[in-house]
């Protein structure tokens, strides 16, 4: 059920159940770029609080002039990442990105053959994480995403450059195992 | 070890993007933040159980009512002469006292039990029938009172009216919800009846007033 206009004033009114109605219906979308974010599920529910609280607090200012979705979701992003960057994990972006070769090279093929694509991202560089997040699943340009990320539009693509052939290199077994999986996998990919 | 191709890899980028995952908390603890914060009125469930609370006091009194109606009519049966003059509850306060012992010849209900109907029509009519008298009970009852210690008594007159006019906004609103259910009907029907009664008996001279 669309969460409607009437449902959005009475949860400004601060109305439970029409307040419920609407994390009902966004909390699986919010929180999975939450989620996708974090490397670390508590810290991902921490996080994922701070920013309904954040959606809640503003929802007398939302407009209407995008999609209810949407502008929450741009909360959960700037939260997430501002809780991130608090936690000095963002913070290390710059350094991470410079690491971030000489990671992928220390790491071995086979400590990630069992890995999902969820766990793969984790195995990213919080700064890679972050702009292969926003850019191939979120949808944001590179230009958005330097704004958020505090980078260049240019540190963004070649982020997510090394992003995509860690995860290339870090799912390979899904193409070794069985070129189908990839593929036709249901949903998370399964492990090998 | 081949690595995946840029198709492959989107392919399950697709699916991640698609993929639903079920929120990282339960509702009661953002809810209990929320309301920490202020941001769910506190008030929102008293005040929909307190603002709701004359409604279902009224719908108990209606029962009530009802209720002690039906027991009424099922133990003894209204005085022929009042249900005549019912409608006119100053004539009804003026014969009440004398028609006790009346018979009830009056009643033209069929219990319900055993009641058959030939079309619709004369289900209605029967019905129609039947809220009529049910009113004119009503009206008769909101004249009089059984309780001598609130005989003639203003204060027993005017609670009555109060009452019943969260009864009539209660209906009124069930109304809104039904306009066309018998019932609903019913119980507005004999709420406006009993309180336009009841402003009669307040208006009446303190000797005129019932009993």
């Amino acid at each position: 059920m669309p969460f409607d206009q009437l449902d959005l004033k009475r949860a400004i009114a601060g109305d439970e159940r029409a307040m419920q109605r609407l994390w009902s219906q966004h909390a699986p979308h919010i929180d999975a770029v939450v989620r996708r974010l974090c490397d670390d599920s508590e810290l991902a529910a921490d996080i994922s609080q701070e920013v309904w609280m954040q959606i809640f607090r503003a929802l007398p200012s939302y407009r209407g002039d995008s999609q209810f979705g949407t502008w929450a979701h741009r909360i959960a992003v700037n939260r997430t990442l501002n809780a991130l960057r608090k936690i000095r994990r963002i913070a290390k972006l710059e350094v991470d990105i410079e690491d971030d070769s000489a990671m992928t090279e220390q790491d071995t093929d086979r400590t990630f053959v069992a890995e999902s694509i969820e766990q793969a991202m984790r195995k990213l560089s919080p700064g890679a994480r972050a702009v292969f997040v926003l850019h191939d699943i979120e949808g944001y340009t590179h230009g958005e995403i330097g704004e958020e990320l505090g980078i260049t539009s240019g540190g963004s693509k070649s982020q997510l450059f090394k992003a995509r052939a860690k995860l290339k290199k870090l799912l390979s077994h899904l193409v070794d195992e069985s070129s189908t999986v990839a593929v036709k996998g249901k949903g998370h990919v399964a492990s090998v | 070890m081949s690595h995946l191709s840029e198709e492959q890899l989107d392919h399950i980028i697709a699916q991640e993007r698609s993929r639903e995952q079920p929120p990282l908390n339960e509702w009661r603890t953002i809810a209990a933040r929320a309301r920490e914060e202020g941001l769910i009125r506190e008030t929102q469930a008293s005040r929909w159980w307190t603002s709701n609370r004359p409604w279902l006091q009224s719908a108990a009194a209606v029962l009530l009512m009802i209720g002690g109606i039906a027991i009424g009519r099922a133990t003894i049966a209204l005085p022929s002469a009042v249900q005549s003059t019912a409608s006119n509850p100053t004539a009804a306060v003026a014969t009440v006292g004398t028609t006790s012992t009346a018979s009830s010849n009056q009643s033209t209900v069929s219990p319900s039990g055993n009641a058959t109907f030939a079309s619709v029509d004369a289900a209605s009519a029967a019905l129609k029938e039947a809220v009529s008298q049910y009113q004119r009970a009503s009206e008769f009852l909101a004249v009089s009172n059984g309780s001598p210690a609130m005989r003639d008594s203003v204060a027993m007159y005017s609670a009555r009216a109060a009452a019943l006019d969260k009864i009539e906004n209660a209906t009124v609103s069930a109304l809104q919800t039904a306009p066309h259910d018998p019932v609903i009907n019913q119980y507005y029907l004999a709420t406006m009846g009993a309180r336009v009664a009841t402003q009669q008996q307040l208006v009446q001279p303190v000797g005129l007033r019932g009993f």
